[in-house]
């Protein structure tokens, strides 16, 4: 990494998800005050940031333990809300292709939301230019080490954190951020349209599968209306 | 001891499906159909993300709650800055405004 134009990449991606981090830190917090509140054993519920590493699935997997839900609900649970990392990988499949495997072994490892979105909307083409994955490792590992920062911070304040901040707010203002930049066309505009209806529409449908019915149901969307459109 | 198995199976399958596609890529070419479909992931997963934490938190349609109107503003500012600090910067004191207003 001491070829300047790498480094230069690594800090271009880390740049990029600095304002990201705003959210991360808060969703981190709110995690790490969640766990400490439940029953579950503490060294598990911190442990799982980094071996699990996905915030939404992270809390779903504490709460249903916690209320006394069966752990294999709690773990169907997690591997449906963090289904749409084989969306994720299946893109990113394109920027890795030519790695060798212990990169993309790393890459894998730190897939979230986020670093995802960042590098492929700086990098539509993943041919177009080799400082791609020093962006995407500078924007995940920052996420990675904010993540562990927020968490354990979280936990160790626990309930010292005031409700009425509504720190929970982060998260979909932040999802509604990356959507707001992700949109760039218009069958872009009807997939979120759709997709978000049907996650609406579905929404009491148990184990998180509304999210599931709207990311395809919006993937089709955008496919069929590209044929008017575009 | 129930709770590491879960976070530890979880862990795993996470990671599994993380690898899955970046591991088979360049075993074999992509079909022209899926990198189309690809480019419609990120809208439609964001929004389907979105939507629902907004218009139905706790799991009821409830379009009038009070994140709306904060999240409207902060979708505003992110569009016009083309910056996701700005949706925070805006949208969380919008939240804070209208939830003392709203008591």
């Amino acid at each position: 990494m001491s070829d300047t134009t790498t480094s230069a990449s690594w800090n271009d991606g880390a740049r990029a998800v600095a304002p990201i981090l705003l959210s991360v830190a808060p969703f981190g917090l709110i995690f790490g005050v969640t766990a400490a509140a439940s029953d579950l054993p503490q060294l598990a519920a911190w442990a799982s940031s980094f071996i699990v590493f996905a915030g939404a699935s992270q809390i779903a997997i504490v709460e249903i333990l916690d209320n006394g839900g069966a752990a294999v609900i709690a773990f169907l649970t997690a591997v449906v809300i963090n289904a749409r990392m084989l969306m994720y990988s299946a893109d990113m499949g394109r920027y890795t292709v030519a790695a060798p495997w212990r990169t993309k072994v790393a890459a894998a490892y730190l897939l979230t939301d986020q670093a995802y979105l960042v590098t492929a909307n700086r990098f539509p083409d993943p041919r177009a230019s080799v400082r791609v994955l020093p962006y995407y490792f500078g924007a995940g590992l920052s996420l990675w080490i904010t993540w562990q920062i927020s968490t354990t911070t979280g936990m160790v304040l626990g309930s010292a954190v005031p409700e009425s901040w509504s720190l929970e707010f982060a998260i979909p203002l932040t999802f509604l951020a990356l959507l707001v930049l992700a949109i760039r066309d218009k069958p872009g505009l009807v997939a979120a349209i759709v997709g978000g209806g049907v996650a609406v529409a579905a929404v009491s449908l148990p184990y998180n599968l509304g999210l599931l019915a709207g990311a395809m149901a919006g993937v089709i969307a955008g496919m069929v209306s590209e044929r008017w459109l575009s | 001891m129930t709770a590491w198995i879960v976070i530890i199976a979880a862990g795993v399958a996470t990671f599994a499906m993380r690898f899955s596609f970046i591991a088979l890529f360049g075993r074999f070419s992509v079909p022209a159909n899926v990198e189309r479909a690809l480019k419609y992931v990120a809208p439609s997963v964001l929004a389907a993300l979105t939507l629902p934490a907004l218009l139905a938190p706790g799991g009821t349609f409830d379009p009038w709650n009070v994140f709306v109107p904060a999240a409207v503003l902060g979708g505003l500012a992110a569009w016009r800055t083309k910056s996701i600090g700005a949706a925070i910067v805006v949208g969380m004191p919008a939240l804070w405004i209208l939830q003392a207003l709203t008591g």
